[in-house]
């Protein structure tokens, strides 16, 4: 420390400095860390031996020695190559699965009718896809329409048949919303606000005063809902009784259904846990431990097979509609406790806070506590469905032939007896893809509006 | 340390006391579980009153201010608050807890809202104010707090002392007539203490009912009308700050006070 004086009794801090540049990139790397010494440039070695005898093989079985075409299993295996060698053996088969590929993913619903299958999923991802356009305000709201109403669109679609007067005007309902969302984002791109005050302006009625406002939007509703009501009943499709719906098309319905079913419903059952009414909270309580500590599989076959007893001859459900709502309760209980969990690592000031300013239990909940709590849990959520969506595999115990039972039946099949590898391999790549997206999102998600630490 | 650097040579500012009571304690007493924590408590506070509790930790001064929103329940006693009992009726706890703002020693502000959104979000959601009409009324409120600028960040990105001068921003905006505050300074920095601080001798100035529990005794020479020492539950002694400071009573405000002055 030198002397100061006058001058030097000002604090001038040293200038920041860059920290000190890497050393030597990609070589340098490798020799520090796969060659550092004697003992880790053998490991590497053996590593890598490993790794390029499981990669040979791989090729060998998936591409190299695979048969593409093929009539029969027994064609597959006696396949021959133009040397003469008999590789079928030594290779898979994806001639079957090319073959079964469809059934795979449509089950047995019938060939003329899959375009209803691939029209619903088009539909769905037109309606969600205003999710990622920057200028459309309340994406709520399209979330929250598409998952209330789409199911009875796709009920009726998937369906077909003689819907009844419920069904109909709850398909009419689901196409105005539709409408409703893609108008809504027209609007928004064409230089109105959104839907409500194109509505307003183009009718003329924005100066005229709040209330006469709800009496122009109403009166859009009633004629979109009309409109909507008259085309669906000229529709006329034929009908798929549930039996036939199969494959991964089955799956994504029973998932998709507990996924978008489990977390509202796992909210309202941890916010009962917590709650300080002693009914509601025993009954929460209760509900979330029995059925979290029994096994998928048991709900299931109670729900197939006792609960037809336990209803009114009156009301005779679809199989598929108990096996829905076996899985939506067990999806509950689970996510219950995520949600918990969630809400537990709130800080205590943040509920004291809110409550100072004088909200309502309800309004801090949802302004306050839950966007806190949910985010924080984004990981453990999608965790959670992305188990759903593996658990729901145990359907094929029950007779719904999943894409796992559809991968099982194509090597009973007397043509393609014995081919068991092959579909698994498929189902798992099919499955694999599907998570490994989910899983993606969902670290999207913790980025972007993650709760943790990114935003602190 | 807080006798040195406000300096005592600042006037006590002027009173503003009306003959209004806007808050009563009528032997208040509370329990948690076995161990009783408030014992016996009276207390009237005029419209226009500055009151600063002072006192050891556990003493029950955060408990007593706590009582008047509600965020504790008392188990013996009365309360009235503006004239409202304070009861097990939700209307009455909503209606005081309107008229009520706290701010409180971990600021506890909403972290995925923004510091506008903050302030904005009870006069909306409790209030029914339209939206532009109380945006307008936060920016008043963060500009009398010298913060203006930061009204579009996030919690996270403030210092310790602005985060608790947009906590007063956002209890202001709900207009109340009471603002409590549970040691508002004590955890902040001693250089931020100051800029706080400042912001409330500024309410006092404005005729705010303040009831303030603290360590700052600064503070509480310049701006208290009262000056109240609990310990154990029990208010030992009230009086002035000038008599509180100079002359006091109880053996144990004197050790209280040789200790917390003796820096």
């Amino acid at each position: 420390m030198a002397d100061t004086t006058q001058e030097d009794a000002v604090f001038r801090p040293k200038p920041s400095l860059p920290p000190p540049p890497n050393t030597v990139g990609v070589i340098g790397w490798l020799r520090k860390n796969l060659f550092g010494g004697p003992f880790d440039t053998i490991l590497t070695l053996l590593g890598g031996a490993l790794i390029a005898y499981v990669a040979y093989s791989l090729y060998e079985y998936a591409i190299a020695n695979a048969v593409w075409e093929a009539d029969t299993y027994r064609g597959c295996l006696d396949h021959v190559l133009p040397n003469g060698e008999k590789v079928g053996h030594e290779g898979a088969c994806w001639a079957g699965v090319a073959t079964w590929f469809d059934s795979y993913i449509y089950g047995r619903y019938p060939d003329t009718e899959r375009w209803r299958v691939n029209l619903g999923a088009i539909v769905l991802a037109v309606w969600l896809a205003p999710f990622w356009f920057p200028k459309v305000k309340a994406k709520i709201l399209v979330g929250m329409s598409a998952v209330l109403t789409f199911p009875f669109l796709a009920a009726h679609l998937f369906l077909g048949g003689e819907p009844g007067l419920f069904l109909q005007a709850m398909v009419a309902i689901a196409l105005t919303a539709f409408a409703t969302v893609w108008l809504n984002v027209l609007a928004s791109y064409m230089g109105y606000q959104s839907l409500r005050v194109a509505l307003l302006r183009l009718s003329g009625f924005e100066n005229k005063g709040d209330h006469l406002h709800k009496y122009v939007l109403l009166a859009a509703c009633a004629v979109g809902f009309v409109i909507a009501f008259i085309y669906q009943s000229t529709w006329t499709l034929e009908s798929v009784p549930t039996l036939n719906w199969g494959g991964l098309f089955l799956t994504l319905v029973i998932s998709g259904i507990g996924i978008s079913s489990a977390l509202p419903s796992g909210i309202i059952l941890a916010l009962g846990r917590r709650s300080k009414m002693p009914v509601i909270r025993v009954f929460c309580t209760a509900f979330i431990e029995l059925f979290r500590s029994v096994p998928l599989i048991t709900i299931l076959f109670m729900a197939v097979t006792m609960m037809p007893l336990f209803l009114p001859e009156a009301i005779n459900p679809d199989k598929l509609v108990l096996v829905i709502v076996a899985v939506c309760i067990f999806a509950a209980a689970y996510m219950a406790e995520i949600v918990r969990g969630g809400l537990q690592a709130i800080n205590k000031g943040q509920y004291e806070a809110a409550q100072a300013m004088g909200l309502s239990y309800w309004k801090m909940m949802t302004l306050i506590i839950m966007p806190q709590a949910l985010k924080l849990m984004i990981p453990n959520i999608v965790g959670s469905f992305i188990g759903l969506l593996k658990d729901t595999t145990l359907v094929s115990i029950i007779g719904l032939y999943d894409i796992l039972l559809m991968a099982k039946a194509s090597g009973q099949d007397s043509k393609w007896l014995g081919m068991h590898t092959e579909p698994f391999l498929f189902t798992a790549a099919m499955f694999f893809v599907i998570c490994f997206c989910m899983s993606k999102y969902s670290q999207h998600l913790e980025r972007t509006i993650g709760g943790g630490y990114g935003r602190r | 340390m807080s006798l040195e650097t406000h300096d005592s040579e600042q006037e006590h500012i002027a009173s503003a006391i009306s003959d209004e009571v806007v808050i009563e304690l009528n032997k208040v007493n509370k329990w948690y579980g076995e161990f009783h924590v408030l014992k016996d408590i009276d207390l009237t506070v005029y419209k226009g009153e500055r009151i600063v509790i002072c006192g050891p930790s556990g003493s029950g001064k955060s408990t007593l201010i706590r009582c008047i929103n509600r965020l504790e329940e008392h188990q013996q006693g009365d309360i009235l608050v503006n004239g409202v009992t304070m009861d097990t009726n939700l209307k009455n706890i909503d209606a005081i807890r309107r008229d009520v703002g706290m701010v409180f020693q971990s600021f506890n502000l909403f972290p995925h809202l923004t510091v506008l959104e903050n302030c904005t979000l009870a006069p909306i959601w409790v209030k029914n104010t339209p939206k532009a009409e109380a945006e307008q009324v936060a920016m008043q409120l963060l500009e009398r707090v010298k913060i203006p600028e930061q009204a579009s960040k996030y919690p996270g990105q403030l210092s310790g002392g602005q985060q608790q001068r947009v906590a007063i921003a956002r209890s202001l905006a709900m207009n109340p007539t009471i603002m409590l505050f549970d040691e508002p300074t004590s955890a902040l920095d001693p250089e931020m203490i100051s800029e706080v601080l400042d912001v409330m001798v500024g309410l006092a100035e404005s005729g705010m009912t303040m009831l303030v529990v603290t360590h700052e005794m600064g503070f509480a020479k310049r701006v208290a009308d009262r000056v109240i020492f609990m310990d154990q539950g029990e208010i030992v002694e009230q009086n002035t700050p000038d008599e509180f400071f100079t002359n006091p009573k109880s053996d144990r405000t004197k050790l209280f006070l040789s200790q917390i002055l003796a820096h």
